[in-house]
């Protein structure tokens, strides 16, 4: 019977979409324009003010320079509405220009926020913790991946951004870590639905490689009307276990009635690396300090170097963005219609991302009862040259292991003209010529994407509302990734070849009844009850050609050996779910939830069920307050979220592979679990939100404590079982800490002023239990060779363990009978990748029409270990090898048996002993994390224009990761030689995956500059 | 009324969906399902055994990368087939690198140890196929305990949250009776050919594995001739009289195949440049002008020489030009994909030129191994000699007689020469065991983790200290004679560690004997 159901849901996906796109069409009516320019009260323009048409959907809302256009009919009420401002009603009669001032309401600053579902929401209520963050903040300065534009612009949510170039997947992290294995990445919610964004294929351990694109970055911002971040888990109890992680709400633009309307953006932006490890200048090629054209090092003698080799082999990245949005409509139906073009080159040469965004949203109120909206979006999305990160031999390693002396003309000749084979100037079995590595690894991605998005809306009676709203997100991703014949590690006799084809898609439907009910005088009831049915599914077919017969023939039928790999992985979600909520007097609310659901990934009778309650009262409408408070909530909530399993953990699999005469067969190394249990994450939640001085300070403050337990984990089992590992539900990890939101109206003068924003946040980690028998989980792929961050009981998710020089029991370094450092026989806690705390203080200063933007991020505390610098020390590259080079460098450190140490060494049997390279000592390489940075700054000026053509324009100088204000030291004070700064950049990281805290040859972190043009027409 | 009607079907669509959500009947029909994975085996037949014994073969033999990480950064370095040549591994300075040493003992217990159980429990015991699985799980134990000492044995392959280690001794005595078992139940079994194709070293020929069993176990009793001599006299004339390989026809050569990562360890790690000749193997190839040289080894990329260097040297002192691994020996073509090599060349993992030279040290001992020491030493070198394609008689007999000893290796620690006996058979009892475990050593070549073992029971080949010794463990004059208990065993299974730990008669330790070495 439900499979019926799921196939009509599944046709009534396009049933919904395309009446509502076609049956739009025929409802056009003809209607009169309105135009009309709203101020407030000093005659300053307002941009962004609300126009309804009273008593329907039609609306619109004022451009940059606060003008509006819609059409509607004579007898007909507008409606102008705007946080912070009284909403003002006016009849239309026959004018068709309406200038409208808005006063300054100081008891109503209610925000409009997006929450689960789709379903707006004053702020007021809300009795959790919300943040906004308007379309000006996240079009004006532009990323490849707009999500990374949004750091430090929210409390509590960590930003850090894939070091593989553009494309790469960012790690966007809230209220603190809580899964070990799983994702801990936020769910993205567009428009009311899920949109699948898995990461696949992150880089999980230093050896590196190519990092999987994420799927968020797709969107094109200038679609984008608002983000709204549900951080705790009691915001998102109604999407479900996904939601554990927070919710980051987007909602696109829809089309605005009116005259036809067209929007430009603009943006030209260049890209350079903004900070780029120390070097030594004096020494060159060679080693023990004598000169050699074939080492591998920067061990030599005194010699001219090239100081710029390693900076300018990275270029300057070029990025247009350019976006056309049309809108228009009637009183009835409302079209957006809109198309993006993206092009972002990388810092290294040959790698750059291609998009085209298409996206088409019609609304349209059928009847006063009757209303639909539909979406169709069209990506095509090409990243070439994708290059692979960390230590083995990827192309950012390749160019940091350029010694001193060697220039890039010399080494620009990366093969033998006749043989084809590789030139380096040293020899290797690992690393190659940079410009091999970028010349004769070509890869592509190359992704088509479809959404579609449809929903019906009838308004049963005053108090019930159904809406039905289906989703389907499907992509297709084809990569491929060729090595030439004579590529180290990768490339088998010939050259290798891969071809991988991924198919994935989610779709969702759902039904809602909602609507509210005013019980009395002083009690008004609202209500959703809900069913969703959510499916996802993941294919993948992996052709790989091991050898190729005819040489760098990249074609799978001229395969040496061809590698085959098929699967499939489905899963299924069904709920049921419901929310009530009772508001007493309009400052006292109470917000019940319940959900249900029954996932195929559960054992029988696969169904779990959590709830929650939250609270609200507005103090300043409950008592009288001194009248410093304009404003005063507070707020309450405790929250369960379930979370599933992956699939396919319940039946004992046997795996078949190739090999042998005819193949082998194993059992899977996995032991699967009995009784399998959901996973469920409890929230308990307080805030309080404060205004001052008739608005002009505010405080949000929260406090959050998170435990999850249960959680499906992978752990060790003792081998001689015969099995790896088994799957278990166990643990219990915490998460407290604090959300600060400051803002401040710091002048308010006739055509000066100037606000601001702080943003804090602090996290506390605890793993209060792990299991019985297993007291340490590893993440990512287990051992590292930088360091390991590991979950242990009694740690903090992100413990770093790193080998150290090691001590004796006073504390005195050991050194060996030769002098030098002796490293501890296994790995110690070093600290934990996790920043304790991170700010986001944000500065807008307006003088008439310009204005300028400030942000300043920080990021307090946490440790990280630079596989890159423990290179740069290897081969004599970094700055600080330059010391003691000519010996006589004695450690004051003790032998084993006690003794002083009197035996003098030089830097390179130092830097060669607490590094081997590939392998080290990562103690040596750690880093306080703490950094400090100008992250954003932009230059506005909107242009009067006095056309009948162009309506408005606003030209913005924007400048992105401007520069650091400080970064931290080297957690080991080395004597003998200078403190060391931070070499690399925290918030780009190896991967989008849990293995944090580990750098290596990441891309180094850039300054964009750009300008930026709207228009509108 | 059609706008009802389409109200209607949302409402009772609706309705259906939370009543089936809620009462359960009919929408989770498809979950399981859903819930398997399709690309995967969720049972097992009798005719996919084969197909498993195939992986338990391949797995034991450690395929591809694992072999640099179980075998040889540790005992082929240890049985100084080959020195380090990079800056970044250490453990050839006798540094335990505790993330890499689990390659060699979890393989074994995940990879090979589930397939055996499956086949040694879904087939009866009068069987061929158990009588192969049982031989091949003493072959495949025999070198994990020889790692550690105790390890989890008698309870291995069942699920449980520890397993106890248990005592060498009483593992090498099941050894002993798998072995006399599964060579019982063969000698019926001669028309058979258990797993066809799918058996990787005999095809299924049952007299050949009769020879392999035998020989192993002729193999572990000189194991164990020092600390049961007994035991070990009857085992090893039990398994002499019971038939081992007599000539290079028997030889275990398992097939490998360049699907599915079943390669050649060796030829696979031969292309990244990690090791070279050792000093060691320089000093006696050169000096006995061995013709197997050019076929272990080839001449050095630069110097076009036969080059080796000392084990244990520094990143610094690698970093010198004579250390570079282009201006040393890299292992012979046949393992050398850059050469005439393949990467699925058979991997060698017994021969009956060591079965000669074991049968030669028996008859030392005074054990009836059916020919004199001095014969059977020189069966030992001439079959060596055949096995790699030395076929001139004249050039072996000139080799078995010479009276040619090692050479100073004119390496960077300007070494002197390993030993100073010749080929041909001494006369002092002490020369004669030396020299069998030197030629055996040359014989073993290049299974170091048999080498090793060797070495650490009989001390011979004598072998150079390793330069730089970065293991606070090891004094002066010490070297390794065992790999601790792992530290993810420490992690996840310290109950049962903690029972090898009182098993092992000494601490923890690289320094600490096995039970079955008794130098």
């Amino acid at each position: 019977m439900f499979q019926k159901l799921q196939k009509r849901l599944h046709r009534s996906t396009w049933y919904f979409t395309f009446v509502a796109l076609f049956g739009s069409l025929v409802a056009l009516a003809q209607e009169k324009a309105i135009s009309g320019v709203v101020t407030d009260e000093n005659g300053d323009r307002l941009p962004g003010v609300s126009v309804l048409v009273k008593g329907t959907q039609n609306g619109a809302s004022t451009n940059g320079t606060g003008e509006y256009n819609i059409s509607t009919k004579a007898n007909a009420t507008l409606i102008f509405s705007f946080i912070g401002y009284q909403t003002k009603e006016v009849q239309v009669g026959n004018q068709t220009q309406i200038n409208v001032t808005l006063a300054t309401d100081v008891n109503n600053l209610d925000e409009v926020v997006v929450t689960a579902l789709g379903i707006e929401k004053n702020q007021r209520v809300l009795t959790y913790s919300a943040q906004k963050v308007g379309s000006g903040q996240i079009n004006e300065i532009k990323d490849p991946n707009f999500i990374t534009t949004l750091s430090g612009k929210v409390a509590g949510m960590t930003i850090t951004q894939g070091a593989g170039g553009p494309g790469s997947a960012a790690r966007v992290v809230m209220r603190g870590n809580r899964s070990l294995q799983g994702n801990n990445n936020a769910l993205y919610v567009v428009d009311g639905v899920p949109i699948d964004n898995t990461v696949g294929g992150q880089v999980s351990s230093d050896f590196g490689g190519y990092n999987g694109s994420d799927a968020i970055s797709n969107l094109n911002p200038d679609d984008i009307e608002s983000v709204d971040v549900l951080k705790g888990a009691a915001a998102s109890v109604l999407y479900g276990s996904r939601a554990a992680n927070g919710v980051i709400m987007i909602t696109t633009k829809k089309g605005k009635s009116g005259k036809v309307s067209v929007d430009v953006n603009s943006g030209t932006s260049v890209e350079r690396p903004m900070l780029l490890p120390n070097l030594q200048n004096t020494y060159g090629q060679g080693n023990g300090g004598t000169s050699a054209a074939t080492s591998s090092s920067s061990w030599g003698g005194k010699a001219t170097t090239h100081p710029d080799n390693i900076k300018d082999f990275f270029r300057t990245a070029l990025s247009l963005n350019n976006s056309v949005a049309v809108t228009g409509g009637s009183e009835k139906m409302s079209t957006y219609l809109s198309y993006a073009n993206n092009y972002n080159q990388g810092l290294i040469d040959n790698n750059d991302l291609r998009r085209n965004t298409l996206n088409l949203r019609i609304s349209n109120q059928v009847t006063s009862k009757l209303s639909t909206d539909a979406k169709v979006t069209y990506i095509n999305q090409d990243i070439q040259n994708k290059f692979r990160v960390g230590e083995e031999s990827g192309a950012v390693m390749n160019i940091y292991k350029i010694p001193r002396s060697v220039s890039l003309e010399s080494i620009q000749q990366y093969e033998d003209p006749t043989t084809g084979a590789p030139l380096y100037w040293s020899s290797s079995s690992i690393y190659m010529n940079p410009y091999w590595t970028i010349n004769n690894l070509p890869n592509s991605e190359i992704r088509n994407r479809v959404m579609f998005m449809g929903s019906v809306s009838y308004q049963l009676n005053s108090f019930m509302k159904l809406m039905g709203r289906a989703s389907v997100d499907r992509y297709n991703d084809k990569s491929e990734r060729k090595f030439y014949n004579g590529t180290l590690l990768w490339a088998k006799p010939g050259g290798s070849y891969e071809v991988l084809n991924d198919n994935i898609s989610e779709q969702n439907f759902e039904l809602l009844l909602t609507g509210d009910k005013a019980m009395g005088s002083s009690l008004k009831i609202d209500y959703i009850l809900g069913t969703s049915l959510n499916k996802r599914s993941n294919e993948r077919i992996q052709n790989t050609a091991n050898g190729l017969n005819i040489r760098n023939k990249f074609n799978l039928g001229y395969a040496t050996n061809l590698n085959v790999q098929e699967y499939a992985i489905d899963r299924e979600l069904q709920s049921v779910f419901g929310k009530v909520g009772f508001g007493f007097k309009e400052y006292l609310f109470l917000d019940l939830t319940a959900r249900n659901d029954w996932s195929s990934t559960l054992p029988k009778p696969y169904s779990f069920f959590y709830p929650s309650v939250g609270v609200t009262a507005l103090l300043s409408q409950m008592m009288k307050l001194p009248e410093a408070v304009s404003f005063a909530k507070v707020r309450a909530s405790l929250t369960q979220v379930g979370n599933d399993a992956a699939p396919y953990l319940l039946t004992q699999t046997y795996n078949y592979g190739q090999g042998g005469a005819n193949g082998f067969i194993e059992r899977d190394g996995r032991k699967v679990i009995e009784g399998l249990k959901p996973e469920i994450t409890t929230s308990l939640e307080i805030g309080a939100d404060l205004r001052f001085v008739k608005n002009k300070y505010g405080l949000d403050f929260t406090y959050y404590k998170t435990n999850s337990r249960n959680q499906l984990l992978v752990l060790a089992l003792p081998v001689a079982t015969g099995f790896r590992n088994q799957a278990i539900n166990s643990g219990n990890i915490q998460n407290q800490g604090i959300e600060l939101t400051a803002t401040a109206k710091v002048l308010e003068a006739d055509k000066l002023s100037w606000s601001s924003t702080l943003n804090f946040a602090r996290n506390r980690n605890k793993i209060i239990e792990l299991n019985d028998n297993i007291k340490r989980s590893l993440l990512g792929d287990g051992f590292g060779r930088s360091a390991t961050p590991v979950v242990e009981e009694g740690g903090s998710y992100g413990d770093l363990l790193a080998f150290r020089w090691k001590t004796n029991a006073s504390g005195q370094y050991i050194v060996n009978a030769d002098g030098k450092p002796v490293s501890t026989s296994s790995q110690e806690n070093i600290g934990n990748f996790n920043p304790k705390a991170t700010v986001g203080f944000s500065n807008l200063f307006t003088y008439k029409k310009v204005s300028l933007n400030v942000l300043l991020t920080g990021s307090f505390g946490g440790v990280i270990v630079s596989g890159t610098d423990a290179n740069m020390a290897f081969d004599g590259n970094a700055a600080y090898t330059a010391s003691n080079r000519e010996g006589g460098w004695i450690l004051p450190g003790v032998t084993e048996s006690g003794e002083a140490n009197k035996t003098p060494i030089t830097a390179e049997s130092f830097w060669t002993t607490v590094s081997g390279g590939r392998y080290f000592v990562g103690e040596f390489f750690a880093y306080d994390a703490t950094n400090v940075r100008l992250k954003e700054l932009s230059l506005g000026y909107t242009i009067n224009v006095n056309s009948s053509f162009i309506k408005s324009a606003r030209l913005a100088l924007t400048a992105r990761n401007v520069f650091f204000l400080y970064r931290g030291n080297a957690l080991l004070d080395i004597p003998g030689i200078e403190k060391r700064k931070l070499p690399v950049d925290p918030e780009i990281s190896l991967g989008a995956g849990n293995f944090q805290g580990v750098e290596y040859a990441n891309l180094p972190s850039s300054r964009n500059v750009g300008i930026n043009l709207q228009l509108s027409f | 009324m059609n706008k009802n009607s389409k109200v209607n079907k949302i409402l009772k669509v609706s309705i259906l969906a939370a009543a089936c959500s809620t009462a359960m009947i009919g929408c989770t029909d498809k979950f399981d399902e859903l819930n398997t994975d399709g690309s995967k085996l969720t049972t097992l037949s009798k005719s996919e055994l084969p197909l498993l014994f195939a992986k338990a073969q391949s797995a034991s033999s450690y395929t591809s990368a694992n072999y640099q990480v179980a075998q040889n950064l540790f005992a082929d370095m240890y049985a100084q087939y080959f020195a380090n040549t990079t800056t970044y591994f250490n453990s050839d300075r006798n540094v335990m690198r505790m993330d890499w040493l689990p390659s060699h003992f979890n393989t074994i217990y995940a990879e090979t140890v589930p397939q055996l159980k499956s086949i040694l429990e879904q087939t009866d015991a009068s069987s061929s196929e158990n009588a192969l699985a049982s031989i091949w799980w003493v072959f495949s134990f025999h070198r994990v305990t020889d790692y550690y000492g105790p390890i989890p044995y008698f309870k291995a392959g069942e699920a449980a949250q520890s397993v106890d280690y248990d005592a060498q001794d009483k593992i090498y005595d099941d050894f002993f009776k798998r072995l006399d078992a599964a060579v019982k139940v063969l000698q019926n079994k001669k028309s058979e050919s258990p797993f066809g194709s799918s058996d990787r070293i005999y095809n299924g020929n049952v007299d050949k594995w009769i020879k392999f069993a035998n020989s192993l176990r002729l193999r572990l009793a000189l194991r164990i001739s020092k600390v049961d001599p007994v035991r070990a006299k009857a085992e090893a004339e039990a398994a002499v009289a019971g038939g081992v390989m007599t000539d290079n026809s028997y030889n275990a050569l398992l097939s490998k195949s360049v699907n599915g990562g079943d390669f050649n360890g060796l030829a696979i790690i031969s292309e990244w440049n990690e090791f070279r000749m050792s000093a060691s193997m320089e000093s006696v190839l050169k000096g006995y002008d061995d013709p197997r040289m050019m076929v272990y080894y080839q001449p050095a990329v630069k110097t076009k020489t036969y080059e080796g260097l000392r084990n244990g040297l520094t990143p610094e002192q690698i970093n010198n030009d004579i250390n570079n691994f282009d201006n040393n020996s890299n292992v012979g073509t046949r393992w050398s994909i850059n050469n005439q090599g393949q990467y699925n060349v058979q991997q060698n993992i017994m021969s009956a030129a060591e079965v000669y030279l074991l049968r030669a040290e028996g008859a030392m001992n005074g054990w009836n191994m059916g020919g004199t020491a001095k014969e059977l030493y020189e069966m030992g070198i001439e079959t060596s000699m055949r096995q790699w394609g030395v076929t001139d008689a004249a050039a072996i007999a000139n080799y078995v007689t010479s009276e040619n000893t090692p050479i100073a290796p004119n390496d960077f620690m300007k070494s002197p020469a390993l030993t100073n006996i010749p080929v041909k058979w001494a006369s002092s009892e002490a020369m004669q065991r030396e020299q069998i475990g030197t030629q055996k050593w040359l014989a073993l070549f290049p299974d170091g983790l048999e080498a090793w073992a060797e070495f650490r029971r009989s001390k011979y080949p004598k072998l150079y200290p390793v330069v730089n010794n970065e293991n606070s463990d090891i004094a002066a004059g010490q070297y390794i004679r065992r790999i601790p208990f792992l530290d993810n065993e420490k992690s996840s299974n310290a109950a049962g560690v903690k029972v090898g730990e009182g098993l092992l008669g000494g601490a923890d330790k690289v320094t600490t004997p096995l039970w079955w070495d008794k130098n």
